[in-house]
């Protein structure tokens, strides 16, 4: 056994970075017992956390990368340890060293590009309504019912521009008033925080926020739960408010307003994925249940892992920009959960989890037997 | 449930107990005990023998509290009743 | 409620139960009839009862009550109770009644609520079929739970061969719906547990997740390192997840962190929450209607100078409404609200309550024996094994027997009358009771007798329980068998009876106390208070003992100030005679009139007085490890405490200390925890932030103890940043005197286990946890007093639960750390508990002494002595006779354990109502004659 110093100039740079809350660690385990990470390979949140409070911390290694921000150690942390908010702090410190193991590089190439493009995508700004040509979507003007913010992956990324289309399309037909900011969108910035570049996020709310209020926006609705969580939780850090509505919620809304109205049946069985962002970290269990409960025909059923207990698809804290060997992904166990309880689709809410689901489902060779959708296109299918 | 013997000068207010006084009446005591568990019976106990008059009010059908539910005491493993 | 202190008007509304409790006889025909099956709230909903139905089979009283799954009281539908109710105790008219009662004093001891899980989705409780709470494994542990004791399964009734506990459920935790404090008694109920699976079935497996073993209390770590050591038993740190349960076999899969080998998933047949005590579940009415505070949990705020107490005058409170508490303390703190009760109504005292009054007892002498026989069932416990109608029928043939019948439970309040008006009817004059051992019923039925007019000593228990039905249950024939030759024996016996005389013993109405500290001046005062003369004496020159060293508590009491105020009260009470300097130089006497001698200031005192009350403090550990005596940098937490109040610069701008936990406890040579220390380490490390919120502060421990409230005040030095760092007795700190940057440091090395790399901490000061150990004085005291100490030589009480505060030697009783280390409001609970108890003696005028002592025969005595050597009790001595010198038994001191008896060469000695006739008889029925001339006629036959 190697002895060690405490190192108390790295404990007090933690902690200016934001992540004195290590000190209430009494190293109970219990984030260790709950962590996703534990499915496919060993990794302690309760050393990471010991590590910090001593000055320890590895800072150019690779697990101060591999929270995914899931939720599921702080909701159970009997101290009160924002697990999140200390990965963040050794995150900053780590960019701030500007050190930063393999698996992380391309997380850098979405950083350039949300500086650049506000987009991590690496899609010029100027084409981020390209998805919108022929669908007719107005730009918000003030005075529109909502404003439509559309986010990074479904303006860009082409599997996911469907889901914008879905969208679109439902609430067109439902009489919604509405308008999306276009290319004066950016990036919400919720998972570039995580990486520890706070300058790059506080620079992408601050043109967000202005482009609300240039516009007159006040109710906005979006489509990924990251979106939702920094607009609701994180924005407000900056004194404003506006009225933040998810998807899923929102279109249970216009159907019982009577706005909206499904036709036909959909025989399928389908099982509901929770996105850490929608479920854990803003409690939005039952509105995208309910939403597809309302389908003729479909059946819904619980994976093992569902409600507070989730399985994160591995894509929050950034990871979705980062390596993730085969072995080591969470989507490709949630995928199989999916088909154990039989599920023909597996419906979400969230950009990330579809982006993982996708790729495990090419991997897995499930194309012929599970689908992965976003709720949006289930429903714009029952117009 | 010890080895003393419940005195008289308990009463115990259970429902229709036969002390039950008719609506109004007024019944005189020194002390109310509220809740028949392990403290509220030997609380009752010290004070009647030390020549006071209980009333011993229990919400439940029986006194002993939860510890009458208990199989065994620690750390001497003795019966709980 | 209104009112105030001396005059409180309550009125209660009594539920009605539509059964006339006179009527009910608790023979449950009506439960077996009733069509409703409903789960049963006392079994944890795990078996159905019935609509109606007895609470439990040692309810008290003993009747049935009707709830509302009752299909009458629903929709007038059924009727079938009253149809079958021999007596006509079904009434479904009752209504709630109403009644006004004036009292002047209110004790609240409302209890707890155990912690419901459900609501925490994560244990699976409800939704898995295996994972259930510690309350409902008390249950399936216990012989009239749900499977008779058997633990089982509910959803298969297989018994579980592997069985993990997960701790600090609902407890130690700031998440929504739990508790940050700590509930104090699940880990060692959890060993409990343990202790008593191992004992049903050998071959369980059991895993406990815990974070930190809180074996505070007395004899806990004993306890714990007992259920430890048990083969198959293994304790994790590690709190656990429950991540699933398997379809199939629904067996859970519980998840744990380990340090080296990171997280393990295992299958376990069963999981037990150990849930935590919430506060009783009305808190807020309880509150609202007596006008008392809460503090921020919903417990009783409490002053730490006298918990007891609360905000409103006349009213009190006892047992865990104060805060999570197991037994014992709940004892005590009953005892000790009812010496505060007495101090504020000692002026009314005896106005109300009535003596019992016992009817003319009949002289039987000159009567043929005519013996009464009740046989118990004692629920199933005696029944389901032993054939109780064919013991009853043996019993009428018996010679004297007149009369026989058989009872469910004897000891309930219905039958002991019937036994009183049985007695009175069929004129017997002696009782056989066939039921449990006489240990704990045989007062309960010695006063049926005194009720029928009979002497009580012409009773005698035949047990059948404990000796019969308990350890032959598997072989039922030859049980009943066995029962009744136990029964014949005892008739046999019951023919010997004397009728003996108890005797009433003046009390001398003063107090003795012994201890000038917290716990002796408290005490002191509450008896004086309560108009009886105290005698006070301290050995040291000033009063107050080690509160003197203290300046404050977690609870943030201003201990000096405190003292003098306590100080000055004892001045100032004129029934308080204070003695100094003083040591006890002989004790004589017994229970109501003891004489003791004491040395105080170089005279020569003595005092008499009818209890004593020993309250003799505790000491510091004096270190001889980790540096202490060598380096002037090296504290214990007192000293700390000391130089802290005191201001000391050196501390208090120290860069860096250190604090090591358990020095000189928790040890081969002292197995115990001392159990202030880890509250003391957190006191002096909130204290030195608050002065200096710099100085880095490490604290290394074991098992961090801050039980209760106390939780709370560790999460807070967490906060503050004091960094806590666990070390085991294998791998303990190692310190060193250092420089470093030209000045002298300690230096501690100590591993962490998480980093599993060895820390180096650089310390201005260290400061030592040490121990608590027993007064210098203790063994001396102990044999003037002629009680006994505990293993680890602490005063040992007479009963852990059911006399807390009293000794095996009547009229001596203890409190404060003499009887184990512990916290200042602790203390004072104890001192007013042991002033309670010290009342139920003082505010009478007689003590009665047994009738059943020995007796020695002047002519048979040789004075051998023999005797008074055997007697533990001093209560032989030898007299100067007519007849030369004889032993003589002072029968107050004699406690009746026959010693002497089993020693007399001569049998000049005898114990009364242990007299060789009748033992005699007893021991000759065992056999019959029958039987021995059958024997004989075959071993004949042989030949």
């Amino acid at each position: 056994m190697e002895t060690i110093t405490p190192f108390i100039e790295v404990i007090d740079e933690i902690k200016e970075a934001g992540g004195e809350i290590f000190k209430m660690c009494f190293q109970c385990g219990l984030c260790d017992a709950v962590c996703p990470w534990n499915k496919v390979r060993p990794f302690s949140m309760r050393k990471i956390i010991r590590e910090a409070a001593f000055g320890l911390t590895e800072i150019e290694g690779e697990d101060i990368w591999r929270c995914t921000t899931c939720g599921t150690c702080p909701a159970q942390c009997p101290r009160g340890v924002k697990q999140i908010d200390v990965s963040v702090a050794l995150r900053r410190v780590a960019t701030e060293y500007d050190v930063f193991p393999a698996s992380v590089k391309s997380a850098r190439t979405a950083r350039a590009s949300l500086i650049s493009e506000g987009n991590p995508l690496q899609g010029e700004r100027k084409k981020r309504a390209d998805w919108a040509k022929d669908l007719s979507v107005k730009t918000y003007a003030e005075g529109m019912e909502v404003l439509y913010f559309v986010g990074c992956y479904l303006s860009y990324d082409p599997r996911m521009k469907k889901v914008a289309t879905a969208t679109a399309n439902i609430l067109k037909k439902a009489g919604v008033e509405f308008g999306i900011l276009g290319d004066q969108e950016s990036c919400c910035g919720e998972s570039i925080r995580k990486t520890g570049s706070e300058q790059v996020f506080k620079d992408l709310a601050r043109k967000n926020i202005k482009t609300f209020i240039d516009n007159g926006v006040k109710k906005i609705i979006v489509s990924s739960p990251h979106c939702f969580h920094t607009f609701k939780n994180e924005y407000p850090e900056f004194m404003v408010n506006f009225e933040i509505v998810h998807m899923s919620q929102y279109i249970l809304e216009l159907i019982n307003d009577g706005r909206l109205s499904l036709k036909g049946e959909f025989p399928q069985r389908v099982t509901y994925h929770d996105p850490c962002y929608l479920g854990r970290h803003n409690n939005v269990y039952d509105e995208p249940r309910d939403l597809l409960k309302k389908i003729e025909g479909l059946e819904l059923v619980e994976m093992e892992d569902s409600r507070k207990k989730s399985l994160c698809c591995g894509g929050g804290g950034g990871r979705i920009w980062m390596d993730t060997p085969r072995e080591d992904r969470f989507s490709d166990i949630r995928l199989k959960q999916a088909r154990k309880v039989g599920a023909q689709i597996l419906a979400t809410a969230c950009p990330y989890c579809i982006t993982n689901f996708e790729e495990s489902r090419l991997n897995l060779e499930y194309e012929n037997v599970l689908e992965v959708k976003d709720i949006t296109e289930i429903i714009s299918d029952m117009l | 449930m010890g080895n003393d013997i419940l005195p008289k000068e308990i009463i115990q207010q259970f429902s229709d107990s036969p002390v039950s006084i008719n609506m109004g009446d007024k019944n005189f005591g020194d002390v109310m005990v509220v809740g028949g568990g392990v403290s509220g019976i030997q609380a009752s106990l010290d004070l009647a023998t030390a020549g006071f008059k209980v009333y011993l009010v229990e919400k439940g059908p029986s006194i002993g509290g939860h510890m009458a539910q208990l199989d065994k005491t620690f750390p001497t493993n003795d019966c709980s009743m | 409620m209104e009112g105030k202190k001396g005059d409180f008007n309550v009125s209660l509304k009594t539920k009605p139960r539509y059964i006339i409790e006179d009527k009910c006889t608790g023979c449950t025909t009506c439960v077996q009839y009733c069509p409703v099956h409903y789960p049963d709230p006392f079994n944890q909903d795990i078996s159905d009862n019935k609509a109606v139905h007895v609470y439990f089979s040692q309810a008290i009283p003993l009747v049935a009550y009707i709830d509302d799954s009752c299909l009458r009281l629903k929709d007038k539908k059924c009727d079938i109770c009253s149809g079958v109710c021999k007596t006509g105790a079904i009434d479904f008219r009752q209504t709630t009644k109403k009644t006004d009662i004036n009292v002047g004093a209110i004790i609240l001891s409302s209890g707890i609520t155990p912690f419901d899980p459900s609501a925490k989705e994560e244990y699976g409780y409800k939704t898995m079929q295996n994972v259930v709470t510690s309350m409902d494994y008390e249950r399936l542990l216990s012989s009239t739970g749900p499977f008779e004791g058997e633990v089982l399964r509910t959803i298969d009734k297989k018994h579980p061969k592997k069985i993990a506990w997960i701790q600090c459920v609902g407890s130690r935790r700031v998440t929504e719906g739990d508790n940050s404090y700590c509930s104090g008694v699940c880990c060692t109920y959890t060993q409990k547990q343990v202790i008593l699976t191992k004992h049903h079935y050998e071959d369980v497996q059991c895993t406990i997740f815990h974070n930190d073993i809180r074996s505070f209390g007395k004899d806990f770590e004993r306890y714990f390192q007992r259920a430890e050591q048990l083969p198959g038993v293994e304790f994790i740190r590690s709190y656990a997840s429950i991540e699933k349960e398997i379809p199939e076999t629904r067996n859970v899969i519980v998840r744990y962190a380990t340090a080296d080998d990171g997280v393990k998933r295992e299958e376990f047949d069963m999981v037990v929450l150990s849930i935590g005590l919430n506060p009783p579940a009305a808190y807020k009415e309880i509150s609202e209607k007596f006008g008392i505070e809460l503090n921020s949990h919903g417990f009783s705020k409490s002053d730490s100078s006298n918990p007891i107490k609360t905000n409103r005058p006349g009213i009190f409170v006892s047992g865990a409404f104060l805060g999570p508490t197991d037994v014992p303390e709940s004892v005590f703190t009953a005892s000790g609200a009812s010496a505060q009760t007495g101090e504020l109504l000692d002026y009314r005292r005896d106005k109300l309550a009535k003596e019992r009054v016992y009817p003319i007892e009949r002289d039987v002498s000159a009567e043929e024996p005519k013996i009464g026989v009740f046989v118990c069932h004692c629920g199933a416990n005696i029944s389901s094994v032993v054939n109780v109608p064919s013991t009853v029928d043996y019993a009428r043939t018996l010679p004297n027997v007149v009369y026989a019948t058989e009872q469910i439970f004897s000891c309930a309040t219905n039958s002991a009358r019937e036994i009183t008006d049985l007695a009175i009817e069929k004129g017997f004059n002696r009782v056989v009771i066939a039921a449990c051992s006489p240990r704990t019923l045989e007062p309960l039925f010695r006063d049926t007798l005194r009720e029928a007019g009979l002497n009580q000593y012409y009773l005698d228990m035949a047990n059948i329980r404990e000796h019969c039905s308990w350890v032959h249950a598997k072989q039922k024939d030859e049980a009943t068998q066995k029962a009744h030759d136990i029964v014949r024996m005892s008739v046999a016996r019951a023919g010997e009876l004397e009728p003996l005389l108890e005797f009433d013993l003046p009390v001398n109405k003063a107090a003795l106390v012994v201890g000038g500290g917290i716990g002796g001046m408290t005490c002191a005062l509450s008896i004086a208070k309560q108009g009886h003369e105290v005698h006070l004496v301290e050995k040291a020159k000033d009063l107050g003992g080690m509160a003197r060293r203290l300046h404050t508590t977690l609870e943030k009491l201003d201990v000096q100030t405190y003292l003098d105020e306590l100080i000055h009260k004892v001045y100032q009470n004129p029934l308080i005679h204070i003695s100094h300097e003083a040591t006890i130089k002989e004790v004589s006497g017994y229970l109501g009139n003891f004489t003791t001698t004491i040395e105080t200031e170089g005279r020569i005192k003595t005092i008499k007085h009818g209890v004593s009350v020993l309250a003799i403090g505790a000491e510091e550990y004096k270190p001889s490890e980790y540096l202490y005596g060598e380096s002037d940098k090296v504290f214990t937490h007192l000293e700390l405490g000391e130089e802290i109040a005191r201001g000391n610069k050196a501390i208090i701008n120290a860069e860096s200390l250190v604090m090591i936990q358990c020095v000189g406890c928790r040890n081969e040579d002292r197995n115990y925890c001392s159990r202030v220390c880890c509250g003391h380490a957190v006191k002096n490390a909130l204290k030195l932030k608050e002065k200096n919120p710099d100085m880095r502060i490490y604290i290394i421990f074991r098992d961090m103890r801050t039980y209760g409230f106390r939780e709370d005040a560790y999460r807070e030095a967490s906060e503050k940043g004091v960094q806590f760092i666990r070390y085991t007795p294998e791998d303990k700190p190692l310190v060193e005197k250092a420089k470093e940057g030209g000045k002298d440091v300690i230096r501690v090395i100590v591993p962490d286990l998480i980093l599993g790399q060895r820390l180096e901490l650089t310390a201005d000061v260290l400061s030592l946890a040490a121990a608590v150990i027993p007064s210098t004085s203790t063994n001396e005291i102990a044999s003037h007093f002629k009680v006994t100490l505990s293993p680890d030589e602490f005063f040992k009480e007479a009963h852990v639960k059911l006399k807390p505060v009293e000794f095996a030697t009547d009229g001596v009783f203890l409190c404060g750390t003499a009887h184990y280390p512990k916290h200042i409001p602790e203390t004072i609970n104890q001192a007013y508990g042991a002033a309670g108890r010290v009342l139920t003696l003082l505010s009478k005028d007689t003590v009665v002494a047994s009738g059943s002592v020995a007796r020695v025969n002047d002519y048979d005595c040789v004075a051998c002595g023999a005797c008074i050597s055997a007697c533990t009790y001093d209560a032989i001595e030898f007299r100067d006779t007519p007849k030369g010198k004889k032993a003589f038994v002072n029968p107050i001191l004699c406690k009746g354990d026959g010693l002497c008896n089993t020693k007399c060469p001569t049998n000049a000695i005898m114990l009364k109502h242990f007299t060789n006739a009748a033992l005699l008889k007893q021991i000759d029925a065992a056999v019959t004659s029958k039987d021995i001339l059958e024997q004989m006629d075959a071993v004949l036959e042989e030949a």
